[in-house]
């Protein structure tokens, strides 16, 4: 009794030891319990410099997401939408990352607004093969070994730099300063307006500040030694703000511009109108306004006018989804090997949202996904190809498009 | 290179007398109950948030609000003691430093919660600066140095002058022979909080003035901050004035050699350079063995 007692356990134990053994292969056997949802996640900024932005992203995303799942679904299953804040912070970023793919393990991550955020959660995403969809416009993000895991709709911030360049041309300037916080593209945009403007006569001096202080007059007075008739004040919201007010109490009467990303409304009603008025925001990748993608994004949101950002977020989710359903497979190698399928191929039948390309893609057909905030293909190295720049101005106290 | 130099220490002295405002905040809770709070960021912003409330919602005068900043700062710097900090008096300094950390992120996170992140102007006319000569001046930077220097000298008046001053600055000294005296620590280390708290939103609305405020207004301050405490020598109050118009104006005339994107290094270099040279600070005690 005793013996036979004792087999069962052996037999038992062998079987629960094999059973451990073989349990993480059987899991990470493709097609294997893939009858949860699929989920996605937006790592936007809610709070921080890039605050202005991230809630109409989350927005988008959402909305597509329901929009998906009002229609049966992906591949037979639900999409999850989670959200999380990266408070435009680098380390709070990594954190937020960390949790999306460790503890909910999504298949994307889309619309990371700063650079500095991007940065850091790129390589997290590529080790743990997950696709980043990105705003973040640093030059440097696409140079990291990424392995394909990393596209962005945002124009690298080379592109950047030699449109403001364009502008400061534009403008008939003659005596240039740049000033601009330490960020990981700072130099790059600062060598690309070089470049651009440089050859044409323009001189050009710049300085890089420290973005945490409290204030800038200091640097201010140095630019103002300079005499310059642009002035390019390239900070984020909060650092524009200090600036600008420190530009109107030193009485700076030269042209003014910044990266649209920076004169906002929010920045108007921070740096009051009076120190604003006048101001350029430049380099803006301009929404593909006439397109359908834009229309369907406006009924979907119900809003009348719509930023490059909330255009970039819907982009995003619409990518990653026929992403997946190109390749019939929800993960983020699946929408790694399969994006520029559905975003690159100019021949095949244009879609401008995810329901359509769903419903392209199930009849066999080839689609090519044209968005919202432009066409939306993408190099080898995931920067965009194919951008149109617009240009800001604040007249009276109001942000308005203007021809440059 | 005369003209510059004179520019930038007139700028660094404006600069520093507001940072020795909550600078004096730090040091005087660190005199009585020997830690350093670095919520003083947070409170800063309390106190912005509040005075911007007044100013920007109910309309009155800025110099109104300052004393609601105040009050509102140092009732947030008592309440949140109480809750989150008192419990833990009983351990190591480094300890309450921590817990105070924490502190600070959720006062902050409150705030961002209450008033989300993104920066509020107060509603003040915003001027040209005042030119003599060679050197500019903006008006709000004078008034800001003003009051900056009333906030001091009354609390200067209140230490040297008032009972309750000098049995505070008795406990500073020696907590166990004012107990013996039958001052009750727990009160002085609530006025010393309460006042400490209230001097750090002083100068997050003084920061907001001339400039903006959001939610980590006192975040960005609190190095420079906690460097003129250090430089000063902590627990020292007149030390906190001459460590605030120090960093001031090292942090400025640091322009003069550096590249720009450095100067919060100079809040870390003093750090390191007076805690090496003179680790009481320029107008501290050295602590007996």
């Amino acid at each position: 009794m005793s013996h036979t007692r004792s087999l069962v356990t052996r037999r038992t134990a062998l079987l629960t030891g094999a059973g451990a053994i073989a349990a993480p292969f059987v899991v990470t056997t493709p097609g294997f319990g893939q009858t949860g949802p699929i989920k996605l996640a937006g790592l936007v900024s809610l709070t921080g410099s890039g605050s202005p932005f991230g809630p109409n992203s989350r927005l988008a995303h959402q909305a597509v997401v329901d929009q998906v799942n009002g229609a049966g679904g992906l591949l037979g299953r639900k999409l999850e939408y989670l959200a999380e804040d990266d408070q435009t912070n680098a380390e709070a970023g990594v954190r937020a990352a960390r949790k999306l793919i460790d503890v909910d393990k999504v298949s994307a991550i889309m619309s990371v607004w700063a650079s500095a955020v991007g940065t850091a959660v790129l390589p997290l995403c590529w080790e743990n093969k997950v696709m980043l969809l990105g705003i973040s416009a640093a030059d440097s993000i696409a140079a990291l070994p990424h392995q394909g895991y990393f596209v962005r709709t945002q124009p690298h911030t080379e592109l950047q730099g030699r449109e403001f360049g364009r502008f400061i041309l534009s403008q008939g300037a003659k005596n240039v300063y740049l000033m601009m916080p330490q960020t990981p593209f700072t130099q790059t945009v600062f060598d690309a307006i070089r470049a651009t403007v440089e050859p044409k006569g323009v001189k050009v001096a710049s300085t890089i500040i420290d973005g945490k202080k409290t204030s800038f007059r200091s640097e201010i007075d140095e630019m103002m030694r300079a005499s310059p008739d642009l002035f390019m004040m390239g900070g984020y919201l909060a650092e524009n703000i200090v600036m600008a007010k420190d530009l109107f109490r030193a009485n700076y009467k030269g042209k003014v511009i910044g990266f649209a990303f920076g004169i906002t409304p929010a920045f108007i009603e921070g740096a009051g109108k009076e120190a604003a008025e006048g101001m350029y925001g430049v380099a803006e990748p301009a929404p593909a306004g006439g397109s359908a993608a834009y229309a369907s994004l406006k009924a979907l949101v119900k809003r009348d006018a719509l930023d490059t950002y909330i255009c970039q977020a819907y982009d995003h989710a619409n990518l990653a989804i026929l992403a997946m359903a190109k390749g019939k497979d929800a993960s983020g190698t699946g929408i790694r090997d399969n994006i520029r399928k559905i975003a690159n191929n100019d021949s095949a039948m244009k879609v401008d949202n995810a329901l359509d390309g769903l419903k392209a893609i199930a009849d066999a057909k080839e689609i090519k996904y044209s968005g919202a905030s432009g066409p939306c293909k993408f190099a080898d190295n995931g920067n965009i190809i194919e951008i149109a720049f617009r240009t800001t101005q604040v007249k009276d106290g109001k942000l308005v498009e203007v021809k440059s | 290179m005369l003209e510059k130099v004179l520019q930038l220490s007139l700028n660094g002295l404006m600069a520093g007398a507001v940072l020795a405002v909550p600078a004096i905040g730090l040091t005087m809770i660190f005199a009585v109950l020997r830690f350093v709070n670095f919520s003083v960021a947070s409170h800063m912003a309390v106190g912005a948030f509040a005075g911007y409330m007044l100013n920007a919602w109910a309309g009155l005068p800025a110099w109104i609000a300052i004393f609601g900043a105040f009050i509102a700062a140092g009732a947030v710097g008592i309440a949140s003691d109480h809750v989150a900090l008192r419990p833990l008096r009983g351990y190591s300094a480094l300890t309450l430093a921590i817990a105070s950390i924490a502190l600070n992120l959720m006062i902050e996170s409150a705030i961002r919660f209450s008033f989300g992140g993104r920066p509020r102007d107060f509603a003040i006319p915003l001027r040209r600066d005042w030119s003599f000569g060679f050197l500019h001046v903006g008006p709000q930077q004078v008034e800001n140095a003003i009051i900056a220097a009333v906030a001091m000298a009354l609390l200067f008046v209140f230490l040297a002058l008032t009972i309750t001053g000098k049995a505070m600055r008795a406990v500073a000294d020696n907590p166990m022979l004012a107990d013996s005296k039958g001052i009750d620590p727990d009160r002085m280390a609530r006025l010393a909080i309460g006042i400490g708290m209230g001097l750090a939103g002083i100068g997050g609305m003084l920061v907001g003035l001339d400039t903006s405020i959001d939610p980590l207004v006192g975040f960005r301050a609190i190095l420079s901050v906690f460097a003129a405490a250090v430089v000063g020598g902590l627990g020292s109050i007149p030390g906190a004035v001459v460590g605030g118009l120090a960093i001031g104006l090292a942090e400025e005339l640091s322009l003069l050699a550096l590249p720009a994107t450095y100067k919060s290094a100079v809040g870390f270099l003093a750090i390191v350079v007076i805690l090496t040279l003179r680790p009481q600070g320029l107008l501290g005690a050295r602590a007996s063995a």
